[in-house]
């Protein structure tokens, strides 16, 4: 059974092809990013308008590349994220999904965007001991999930204001970096002392819920006060205190439950200093780390076919009627 | 006269927001505007308190708009919980049709709402957060032309 993939549920356009035993055969991305830079962020008009221009090539690029005739590939079904994500760029990729599932009569299925998350390390390590323990962040989500098997979830806690990566994004924007604004302030904060801001530790409770919008703000306050701390010192201190408060609260996770490996997935996966806590805490527990590649990280089609797979082979296909959804919680999905 | 009320902090801004959350009538709008950390979010969850939201309220950075199903609360049936935070032309916040989405029994609440002013006019009523050397914010409220609702607005000013 082969499973093509479609994602545009935000700056990325992207198809894969991928098979029951969780084969990649094919994974193209392309991004809309350098139109984005420039204006510190997703311009969803832009995103939406890129998606509309490059869907159908990179579509069949991934065809090609899986072996499969572009015109009558031989798949099984198309699977699609209808949610959640910004309302412009899910419209393409589920217009599209119809699209093809019509003209080649194939069923489709539609995939909740953070399911495909937590499906990319299976991908990379198909063998896993579970239950799993994932930490999800990304500029839209944060959260600590854990998952008995595939498409098993328990949203253990997640974010009570800003997204981590959302976090990352408007202290990089406040201090004048480029977005994105994880990749900036890492690279910044390697020349900087993580000791040099005094910042609030959050979420002190026994609570698995993260918060951000207080680190967020105390940057703003401190670098108000003081105009001539070095931004190094400022992105190693908020890098540091973001890292502890997420590594904090997989700890506290990994102690109250049996878990089997712990496993890091989204956009601000790629942060270093989340990296190297992440492969620590799971040496410490004694259960493998599984840190997944950059393009596996970020958002990619393969973890979207993967999810429908799953969805399909359990549910069946979508509806031709189905609508996308921006604020699809992952809690309703099972 | 200028409509403003100052919260020394966090909590006194969420009840400033769920004392003002029960002033609002169907087809508001209001546009918040102030810097970063500013308290626009938690302003929102106050609102969404007084409007007997249940689930969370979190920042709609990343989506643009969340939608919040309001209970008890007189004729409100949704907030509209905007972010302008990612947009860059007018064009782009009248295609979120917020104007038209308040039309049917709902109320918008739209975070960097400074571009958002020219595409709703003297329809929407607006929220400068102002924060202090000491943490304290003073929320100045402007827009509002009916007589009877100013005098609302300035009975929750002085509360």
């Amino acid at each position: 059974m082969k499973v093509l993939g479609i994602e545009t549920s935000c700056d990325e356009t992207a198809a894969a092809v991928v098979d029951e035993q969780l084969h990649v055969h094919s994974s193209i991305i392309e991004t809309s990013l350098d139109e984005h830079r420039a204006f510190g962020g997703v311009v969803p008009e832009l995103a939406g308008r890129a998606h509309v221009v490059t869907i159908s090539s990179v579509v069949e690029r991934a065809l090609i590349q899986a072996g499969l005739d572009p015109h009558h590939p031989d798949i099984d079904a198309i699977a699609v994220t209808s949610g959640p994500g910004l309302i412009g760029s899910l419209l393409v990729g589920l217009a599209a999904a119809k699209g093809y599932a019509l003209a080649w009569n194939k069923p489709f299925v539609g995939v909740h965007h953070l399911e495909g998350h937590l499906f990319a390390p299976l991908l990379e390590t198909p063998n896993l001991p579970w239950p799993m323990l994932t930490l999800l962040v990304s500029g839209g989500h944060s959260m600590l999930v854990l998952q008995s098997g595939p498409g098993e979830h328990e949203i253990l806690g997640e974010t009570i204001d800003d997204a981590a990566g959302e976090a990352y994004d408007k202290v990089a924007r406040w201090l004048g970096l480029g977005y994105p604004g994880g990749p900036a302030i890492d690279k910044l904060a390697q020349g900087g002392n993580a000791k040099a801001l005094s910042l609030p530790k959050s979420m002190s409770g026994d609570s698995y819920d993260l918060s951000f919008s207080g680190l967020k703000t105390a940057v703003v306050r401190a670098t108000e006060k003081q105009s001539d701390l070095a931004i190094e010192d400022v992105a190693a201190s908020f890098q540091g205190a973001v890292a502890e408060q997420l590594l904090r609260k997989v700890r506290q996770a990994l102690e109250k439950n049996e878990v089997g490996a712990l496993s890091l997935a989204g956009g601000v996966a790629a942060n270093s200093a989340l990296r190297h806590g992440i492969a620590e805490l799971a040496k410490e527990f004694g259960i493998p780390a599984l840190l997944p590649t950059m393009e596996m990280c970020t958002d990619n089609a393969a973890m979207i076919a993967a999810a429908g797979l799953y969805r399909f082979q359990h549910q069946g296909a979508s509806p031709m009627n189905l609508s996308a959804n921006p604020n699809w919680q992952l809690v309703d999905v099972s | 006269m200028t409509i403003a009320r100052t919260c020394v902090n966090d909590e006194a801004t969420q009840a400033a927001g769920e004392d003002f959350g029960a002033l609002l009538r169907p087809g508001d709008i209001v546009l918040l505007t102030g810097r970063l950390g500013a308290g626009k979010t938690t302003f929102t969850k106050g609102v969404a308190r007084a409007l007997g939201v249940k689930e969370r309220v979190t920042s709609p950075t990343f989506t643009m708009v969340r939608q919040h199903d309001c209970h008890n609360c007189g004729g409100i049936k949704t907030l509209h919980h905007g972010d302008m935070y990612r947009i860059e032309s007018a064009g782009e916040v009248a295609d979120l049709a917020l104007g038209e989405l308040v039309e049917e029994a709902g109320v918008a609440l739209v975070e960097w709402g400074e571009l958002a002013a020219e595409v709703f006019g003297p329809r929407a009523i607006s929220i400068h957060f102002e924060v202090h050397e000491d943490e304290s914010r003073t929320l100045s409220v402007h827009g509002i032309v009916d007589d009877a609702r100013r005098a609302e607005f300035t009975k929750w000013a002085s509360q």
